[in-house]
């Protein structure tokens, strides 16, 4: 019953091998699947309230409808999707061995990103409608306040990444976490180009 | 049998492995304790701050809003809390840009039920807190439950008012669903999955580690809506009800986001663990069905739960910030709620049944000894529920005014469910056939699950078809279909689980006797408080009012007080879970034959679980599969590296007479032997000394033929009345299992006397039965490695002498003998005096093979024509002898013998005279 014991006995431990940062960016991976399905009832609020309203969007006061800056936040989206190439340069610096690259590339993403969520709360200063107002307000407020706040997690995990890469971490092929911190930059851009066209043009 | 087991209180060393260093971290649990009651409480102080600030700011009147600040400071103070309890330590330094390192293990295990109560990253301690805190939950909510029970024991009202009554049962189920069957699960799998795959621990142990601390908070919160009261729109939290009660219903609404927020977190960590982490050699063809249901219910998880997040979020925005998500005079829709809650919530039934479902397979095909029935259509039909599970939700709400269209083809989907469910149930049943059951606890919940499983299953095909559903909605036949489900199917499959997997978990053994009056208590009260809510149902009594009409009185009554046996059931689990963990007999490595992974590893196992990595060679379920293995799980280097296999052996007696030796039973023991870390005693009763030689000499024969096979065996002869010395013996050797070897049906004189089951009842063991045929047990025993002795005996044949020459040689070492009997016989060997002699000779070996016989000789005869040389040279070519036993009462030249040996060993007995008589 000893016999086949140490031949088929495989050098190393560690099961099939995958590597940290391959388990981060998967572990990321799924959960962004989580995080489509969460904006995906909330849509689904939004679609069922846009099939039932007679108008789409409502009449707001009197008889003027409800608006929304199509032409800034249309920049804005650029500005965001920008700020996914620039993230994913940083990701080739790093990968080139070029650590300063890399800061540099994450500095401006976050810049960026930054910006982003500034002129959005710019715009809801200046909206003239609240949450409060109609299910138009309600949905409006609550797609884009979800996005907003996956923004601002998306920046904390960029600048957690930034501070750890400052000091030194990150190699190609051992920086999962900062892979994980891009594919969600990724995402909440991918969500806000959907959005914005769902929401703000259609 | 290589038996490299590490010896009670000898440590292995853990850095083997692969780096690891294993610092137990020194702080006591006090200070983790302290240190979170003050995060909570500064949390509690933030969740007031902050929304009074906001308010100030952008002034908002009034400054106090009771939901608003109910909502922040319940969120802060959880948050606090695991903060505080140390969940987020590692990552807070690694946020702000300290030292971290990534093998620091000072969080992970347990030395002392201390560590349970502290941050733990051990899979197996994290799946330990699980289980007591689900349990811990279910208690409060089977008392909630008894509540219910009370109140709805008369017609009126007994206990408390309609709205109190609203309040008991919608805890009761919130606490259910969410903090007792969802989460047991997770406790089952987070302990036994990852050993089942052959992974050290999980691909995050801190997340899970963040996932179990999350869980008693968010019961909490839900258990304080009870009662806060306000809380009374059922589990569902329908709007435009939970939009409009009171506090309760907020904290239900945030206590269930970290409900579902643990839900998902393990979900992804079981994923990344399955994908990652499984063993050389396990492909997804070799993971047990235990895993294929955890990574189907996972994904479920993941696509589900953020809907009921999602539902969650707006009702509480409705309530706190003044949305209109439901509002029908702004253009929300209350119907939406239901989409969005039921597009969680119907997967989430599947999320409830499908791991129950793995730990039936596992259950079903241990306590069967046979491999699952249809292994890849069951992990099929898994994957297939699952993804139906996403297209039936609506049919939740055919009465609930939503598009009528949409009626139909959930109708459709939702019996097309009844399919794979379906292949599931009659693959369980096509394993139990002909399988040798084995009627252990967790057999008994495996197949009371069947039962009832299978009502609750057929009468949701009912309910699932439209005519039907709206003529019972709303009524207790819901009430009943569910409970079918949830309990007889999610609850009891738990217990079945635990069952199975407590000598795992404990390294103890439970009570059996005391796990079956709770599955008998529990089994027969649930079905008579259940089943009678389908006639309510069908008689009209609606669903969730505390009074009702009194003519469903008596049932009432009836349903009520069969509930308390239930209760009576739970003590009894409780009292044997508790004092088996503490005292119960130590349980051996794989106590119940078990073939996947968990069962190769000492119970508990080691802190990492694998000392090496284990190497995964064939199917899961290969029960009773000749030479097949699951898994091989090797030793440390330091004591050798070899195969790790258990030390001490479960004994099974085997109670056999004549047929010791007899073919059919030598393969059943050696078959076991080889597959189970088993050792055999055979036990023989004897009445004369004889006999009892003949027994001892057999048992050394059998004993040296599994022996060449690696099983150790040994051999008992007891006196006295049989049931009685067996019941004797099987206590004396601690016996596990026992199997009675007789002749068939109407040869045997035991079957006679019933024996088997008489020793079935006085011993209160399993007891298997072997079929020797009486040829068989007289046919030469021709083991492989078995000494052969060739006995050449002219003139010595036909005296007792001879005997007991051969039974002394018998007595030396266990062998088997062939008695050749020259018979010179005058020309021509035709001739009538050759034939008359020759008829003499044959005769005399007849007698003398009889008589060996019955003293327990394996010895076969034969007579060859010719002198001592020439019968030498013919037989033994045919024989190929290890030895050659010459019995003579004159002498004999042994020269002219050995040229013909052929190697044998010449043994020379030179008889005394008149040894021949």
């Amino acid at each position: 019953m000893t016999t086949h014991a140490h031949d088929t006995k495989p050098a190393t431990h560690g099961g099939s091998g995958m590597s940290r940062m391959n388990i981060g960016a998967l572990g990321m991976s799924i959960f962004i699947g989580s995080e489509i399905m969460l904006f995906a009832s909330f849509f689904t609020a939004y679609f069922i309230a846009r099939s039932n309203a007679v108008q789409w969007p409502p009449v707001f006061e009197g008889s003027t409808a409800f608006e929304v800056p199509k032409v800034i936040t249309g920049v804005n989206t650029a500005i965001l999707v920008f700020s996914s190439f620039t993230v994913w340069w940083a990701e080739k610096r790093l990968a080139a061995g070029d650590r300063k690259g890399l800061i540099r590339g994450l500095t401006v993403t976050m810049m960026l990103g930054a910006t982003f969520l500034i002129i959005q709360i710019n715009e809801y200063v200046h909206l003239g409608f609240t949450p409060q107002d109609k299910i138009f307000g309600t949905v409006f407020y609550c797609l884009t306040g979800l996005h907003g706040a996956h923004v601002f997690v998306g920046l904390n995990a960029l600048g957690f990444s930034l501070n750890r890469a400052k000091r030194g971490e990150f190699s190609h092929g051992n920086c999962g976490p900062l892979t994980a911190a891009s594919i969600y930059w990724h995402f909440v851009d991918v969500v806000w180009v959907f959005l914005y066209v769902v929401v703000y043009l259609v | 049998m290589a038996t490299h087991a590490p010896m009670p209180g000898q440590q292995i060393p853990h850095g083997s492995g692969g780096g690891h260093t294993h610092h137990t971290d020194y702080r006591s649990i006090r200070h983790w304790w302290i240190r979170a009651a003050w995060c909570s409480a500064g949390g509690v102080l933030f969740g007031l701050l902050l929304p009074f600030f906001l308010r100030w700011v952008f002034g908002l009147d009034p400054l106090w809003n009771e939901q608003v600040y109910v909502t922040t400071t319940s969120i802060f103070s959880v948050i606090g809390f695991l903060i505080g309890i140390g969940c987020f330590d590692w990552w807070g330094r690694w946020m702000v840009g300290k030292h971290v390192d990534y093998e620091d293990h000072s969080f992970h295990g347990a030395s002392s039920w201390r560590d349970y109560l502290r941050v733990n990253t051990d899979h197996k301690v994290i799946g330990v807190q699980y289980l007591v805190i689900v349990f811990s939950f279910m208690v409060i909510s089977g008392l909630l439950a008894e509540l219910v029970r009370t109140e709805l024991a008369r017609p009126g009202s007994q206990i408390t008012s309609g709205e109190g009554y609203n309040t008991l049962f919608s805890g009761h189920a919130a606490l259910m669903i969410f903090l007792v069957i969802i989460p047991s699960f997770a406790g089952l799998a987070n302990y036994i999955l990852p050993i089942m795959i052959g992974a050290k621990d999980m691909a995050f142990p801190k997340l899970n580690a963040l996932s179990v601390w999350m869980l008693p908070p968010a019961g909490l919160m839900i258990l304080m809506g009870i009662i806060l009261g306000g809380y009374s729109s059922g589990w569902t939290a329908y709007t435009p009800l939970a939009t409009q009660a009171g506090t309760g219903t907020t904290l239900f609404e945030v206590g269930v986001q970290f409900a579902g927020a643990s839900s998902i977190m393990t979900a992804v960590n079981f994923l990344v663990t399955i994908i990652t982490m499984r063993a050389p050699g396990m492909t997804v063809w070799r993971m047990p069905l235990l895993v294929w249901a955890n990574a189907t219910t996972s994904a479920l998880v993941v696509f589900g739960t953020p809907f009921i997040a999602g539902s969650q979020f707006m009702t509480l925005f409705d309530r706190v910030m003044g949305t209109h998500f439901f509002d029908w005079t702004a253009g929300g829709d209350v119907v939406s709620y239901q989409h969005i809650f039921w597009f969680y919530s119907h997967p989430a039934v599947y999320i409830m049944m499908l791991p129950g479902f793995g730990i039936i397979s596992e259950v079903l095909a241990t306590f069967s000894r046979k491999p699952i029935f249809g292994y890849r259509a069951v992990a099929f039909s898994t994957v297939a529920i699952a993804v139906l599970g996403f297209g039936v939700w609506a049919h939740h709400m055919f009465v609930s005014g939503m598009s009528p269209w949409l009626r139909i083809p959930m109708m459709v989907t939702t019996v097309i469910i009844a399919i794979p469910t379906g292949v599931k149930v009659f693959s369980w049943v096509a394993t139990l056939w002909r399988g040798k059951i084995h009627l252990n606890t967790p057999m008994l919940w495996a197949l009371g699950f069947l039962f009832t499983f299978v009502i609750g299953g057929l009468s949701g095909v009912f309910l699932g078809t439209l005519p039907a559903d709206i003529f019972v909605s709303d009524t207790y036949y819901i009430v009943a279909h569910i409970h079918y489900v949830l309990f007889g199917g999610s609850v009891f499959t738990v217990f079945a689980g635990v069952y199975y997997w407590f000598p795992k978990m404990t390294g103890r053994m439970y009570n059996e006797k005391l796990g079956k009056w709770h599955f008998w208590l529990t089994f027969v009260g649930f079905n008579a408080t259940f089943l009678p809510m389908h006639w309510l149902g069908l008689q009209g009594m609606p669903r969730r009012v505390a009074d009702y009409d009194p003519r469903f009185a008596n049932l009432n009554l009836i349903i009520s007080l069969a509930s308390i046996l239930m209760v009576a059931g739970t003590a009894v689990f409780f009292y044997n879970a508790i004092t088996s963990w503490r005292s119960g007999p130590k349980a051996p490595w794989n106590p119940w034959r078990g073939r996947t992974l968990e069962w190769l590893v000492s119970s508990p196992p080691s802190i990492f679980n694998f000392d090496a990595t284990p190497q995964v060679v064939g199917g899961p379920y290969q029960y009773g599969v000749a030479g097949a293995r699951h898994a091989i799980v090797f030793a440390p280097e330091e004591i050798g590296g070899g195969e790790l296999t258990e030390t001490t052996h479960p004994t099974i007696l085997v109670v056999a007479k004549d047929t010791v030796t007899g073919k059919s039973l030598l393969d059943a023991t050696r078959e076991l032997g080889t597959h189970g870390l088993w050792r055999f005693t055979f036990v023989s009763p004897a009445d004369t000394d004889a006999e009892k030689q003949a027994l001892v000499r057999r048992h050394a024969l059998a004993a040296a033929v599994l022996d060449k096979a690696g099983i150790q065996a040994s051999g008992k002869v007891v006196t006295g009345d049989i049931v009685q010395a067996i019941a004797r013996a099987a206590q004396d050797e601690h016996a596990h299992e026992i199997m009675v070897a007789t002749y068939p049906l109407g040869e045997s004189q035991w079957l006679r006397q019933d024996l088997v089951d008489r020793i079935r009842k006085a011993t209160g063991l399993p007891v298997s039965h072997v079929t020797v045929s009486h040829k068989e047990a007289r046919a030469t025993l021709d083991a492989p490695g078995l000494a052969h002795v060739m006995v050449l005996a002219h003139d010595a044949v036909g005296g007792g002498a001879l005997l007991d020459e051969i039974r002394r040689r018998a007595d030396r070492s266990p062998a088997r003998f062939t008695l050749v009997h020259p018979a010179d016989l005058p020309s021509p060997a035709w001739g009538d005096e050759s034939n008359a002699l020759r008829g003499d000779a044959v005769e005399r070996v007849h007698q003398a093979i009889e008589e060996l016989q019955q003293s327990g000789v394996a010895i076969q005869g034969e007579v060859v024509d010719g002198g001592i040389v020439a019968a030498a040279r013919e037989t033994v070519g045919a024989y190929r002898p290890d030895e050659i036993l010459v019995v003579t009462t004159a002498g004999q030249d042994l020269n002219a013998l050995r040229d013909v040996a052929r190697g044998a060993i010449i043994d020379e007995v030179v008889l005394g005279a008149g040894a021949t008589s």
